[in-house]
């Protein structure tokens, strides 16, 4: 039951998002005057930052590849033709549903990541072994930025003196300190963030990073001297633009930046649901220390996949 | 003493000493000595509140919270008999039975040495948090009144006797267990999605799930920070020992997940009552277990701050397929310095090489007693962990 004390608060809301959108108007966007509902959702914080509360997601492909690229299989082999690969072993029998890599326009200003030589040959190498070497494939936290772009929503709840941003996959977290406090004594997944206000960007700095975790699919990596500032503006109450300054002197010839947005889940019943990953890959990464192996085909830690992919009568292509 | 949960999964990264946070945080345990001074909780139960507000209207339940390392029984001892706090001299004699029991050996005790309980006790008592005080409430639990857990019921009581049969059965004939030969339930599955320690390692479902890193469940404890914006309040919980996870209740008039939804950490809907911010979770998983309650648990957590310094938690807990009524419980959380931010992040799976160690050391044991150049594997203890007070011990120990 709602206390008189509270409906007070949410008129007074109510007249603060009036007011705050009227400060918004200013940008040149499609921003339209909030539906006085159960759902209206005040621009502002009663302190006068942008309301940065709810669940957004990123709607592009920079966790594939930050560059521009064209379709490819997710793992490939030679076919035919040198230069024109055919779905690989791992992957072959997903067809389009799972086998391919979506394609995009990119997320890197210039569409270049200024690697040093020796760390290009790292990124390449790291490219065609990527299945066996992304952190993602096993279920280890994605870091800093790739967390923000993965194709999973997460939550931020904003505090009086920290922003939580919870992601839906693997539970990962993190903390931007408003305020000032110590940082984390060992190098971290997530990164320490700390964060400031500049007019209606939310600026965060990031730093004490470990080397584990992967900018993409595509082989992109760091060092533990990776720097990381984000700017986070809001274009209309449900979309931010997100850019993304990387700074690493072991890896990279100079910073170079991203730039993108997120959306807001704006569905009623949007949440976080629980990304149940550890569980579900045990079998890929223990199945050969089974002492019953389930894989008939495990030589040491390869699995030698037979793809039987028997398609049943009346499933068949000519039958559809 | 308790082991600081998730402890198990990370014995070969502490050892490498790249959990530098968790270690930092135990050492600061470390260097209080028990007492009754400053780690004194609240006597009586508050019935003040605090006034401090977020900008968004609501009770400011913000901040860095933790038990402070006192020492609450959760059932009461039946010598108190329906009395929710100590005397003074009851209170005297608790903290000197604890600077006692804080002042053995633990395990740095190395009776029995070169046995293979000597060595499943491996990490000195540096590792492990020591309670600081002892507060004088006789019990967590307030309902029923005499502080004691409910009854099972009959079908909940077979069940959990039935597991503890098996992982019974599966210590025989070793050095943890009963005398007798290998147990035919060996080649058997568990009666039940096993989340406990086995003395079998055919594969990652025989491991624990703090070995398989599914993290900790509700209620949690730990180190806890908590964060709100207008509808939702994040709590994250550092477990300790490299185990952590964000939650975020939404502060929602909505009705729980389909009953077809089963999550490790249930659906949490939040809602505010004057000064309270009541929790109401449901749609837990069989793979977790709360004191013997799986799926079925339905939890109600009443977050309420009683002075600047102390938030009181008021959980109550029903499942009436395993317990004859419901019980509540209270903790209470002292507020810690936030700039010392002591809340690290966790990482779990991240750090697991404990689970893939535990497989490959098994194959290679019976691939050893194969060749006849080893001791059987079956008739070895690699699940009572190191004591008979090892709260991992599934012949001595609750599921907590």
């Amino acid at each position: 039951m709602r206390s008189r004390k509270n409906l007070i608060s949410v008129l007074v809301t109510g007249i603060a998002a009036v007011a705050a959108w009227l400060c918004f108007v200013a940008v040149p966007s499609t921003a339209q005057a909030p539906k006085v509902s159960s759902t209206a959702r005040a621009t502002r914080t009663p302190d006068g930052h942008p309301n940065l509360n709810g669940i957004w997601q990123a709607m592009n492909t920079a966790n594939w590849d930050l560059l521009a690229h064209t379709t490819r299989p997710v793992v490939g082999q030679p076919g035919v033709y040198p230069n024109v690969q055919v779905l690989a072993a791992p992957v072959l029998a997903l067809g389009a549903a799972g086998g391919i890599v979506p394609p995009g326009p990119g997320v890197v200003e210039g569409d270049e990541i200024p690697y040093k030589s020796q760390a290009a040959a790292q990124k390449k190498d790291n490219a065609e072994h990527w299945l066996d070497r992304d952190p993602e494939a096993r279920c280890y936290m994605p870091g800093v930025p790739r967390a923000m772009y993965m194709p999973y929503p997460f939550e931020i709840t904003q505090g009086t003196n920290k922003i939580m941003m919870a992601f839906e996959v693997n539970g990962a977290s993190r903390t931007i300190h408003l305020d000032t406090v110590d940082p984390p004594p060992a190098d971290t997944w997530m990164g320490f963030s700390v964060g400031h206000w500049e007019g209606n960007t939310l600026v965060i700095d990031s730093s004490h990073f470990n080397d584990r975790t992967w900018f993409s699919r595509s082989g992109d990596f760091h060092s533990d001297a990776l720097h990381v500032v984000e700017r986070l503006t809001p274009m209309t109450p449900d979309a931010l633009r997100y850019e993304v300054t990387i700074e690493d002197s072991n890896v990279f010839t100079r910073p170079w930046k991203m730039d993108m947005m997120l959306y807001r889940h704006m569905e009623p019943n949007a949440r976080l649901m629980e990304y149940k990953c550890v569980e579900l890959v045990e079998e890929t990464f223990l199945g050969h220390l089974r002492k019953k192996q389930l894989v008939k085909h495990w030589e040491g830690d390869t699995i030698v996949l037979d793809v039987t992919r028997k398609v049943p009568e009346g499933d068949k292509l000519y039958q559809r | 003493m308790r082991i600081r949960r998730g402890f198990f999964p990370f014995l070969t990264l502490v050892a490498v000493g790249t959990l530098a946070a968790a270690l930092a945080q135990t050492v600061v345990g470390q260097t209080n000595s028990p007492s009754s001074g400053s780690a004194t909780p609240s006597k009586k139960a508050a019935t003040t509140t605090t006034n401090q507000k977020t900008v968004w209207g609501h009770p400011d339940l913000q901040g860095i919270w933790s038990s402070d390392g006192i020492v609450v029984p959760f059932q009461r001892a039946k010598e108190f008999g329906n009395r929710p706090f100590m005397t003074e001299e009851e209170h005297q004699k608790a903290v000197g039975d604890l600077e006692r029991r804080n002042a053995r050996p633990g395990r740095d005790n190395r009776a029995g040495r070169g046995t293979e309980k000597d060595v499943a006790r491996a990490y000195n008592d540096l590792w492990f948090d020591k309670p600081k005080g002892v507060s004088y409430r006789t019990s967590q639990i307030i309902d029923p009144p005499d502080g004691r857990m409910p009854a099972y019921t009959p079908e909940a009581l077979a069940r959990i006797q039935k597991q503890r049969d098996y992982l019974v059965a599966l210590l025989q004939g070793t050095s943890g267990g009963k005398p007798g030969p290998i147990s035919p339930l060996r080649y058997q599955p568990p009666p039940d999605y096993n989340l406990d320690r086995m003395n079998r390692a055919d594969g990652p479902e025989d491991r624990s799930s703090d070995e398989r890193c599914f993290l900790s469940h509700l209620p949690a404890n730990g180190v806890t920070r908590i964060v709100q914006g207008p509808d939702s309040v994040n709590f994250y919980y550092d477990i300790g020992q490299g185990t952590g996870f964000d939650r975020v209740v939404q502060i929602a008039n909505r009705p729980h997940l389909s009953k077809d939804i089963r999550l490790y950490w249930g659906d949490s809907i939040g809602r505010w009552e004057g000064d309270t911010l009541v929790v109401d979770v449901t749609n837990f998983t069989h793979e977790t277990d709360y004191r013997g309650s799986r799926e079925n648990l339905h939890l109600i957590e009443r977050y309420r701050r009683i002075d600047a310094e102390t938030l009181e938690v008021t959980t109550t807990a029903e499942d009436p397929t395993t317990w004859v009524k419901p019980f509540t419980f209270v903790t209470e959380l002292k507020k810690q310095p936030e700039k010392l931010n002591q809340v690290y992040e966790g990482g779990c799976q991240e750090g697991n090489y404990a689970l893939m160690d535990m497989l490959i050391n098994t194959r290679a044991a019976e691939k050893l007693f194969e060749q006849g150049k080893g001791p059987d594997p079956a008739l070895e203890d690699n699940a009572s962990g190191g004591g008979d007070d090892s709260p991992n011990n599934p012949l001595t120990a609750p599921r907590q």
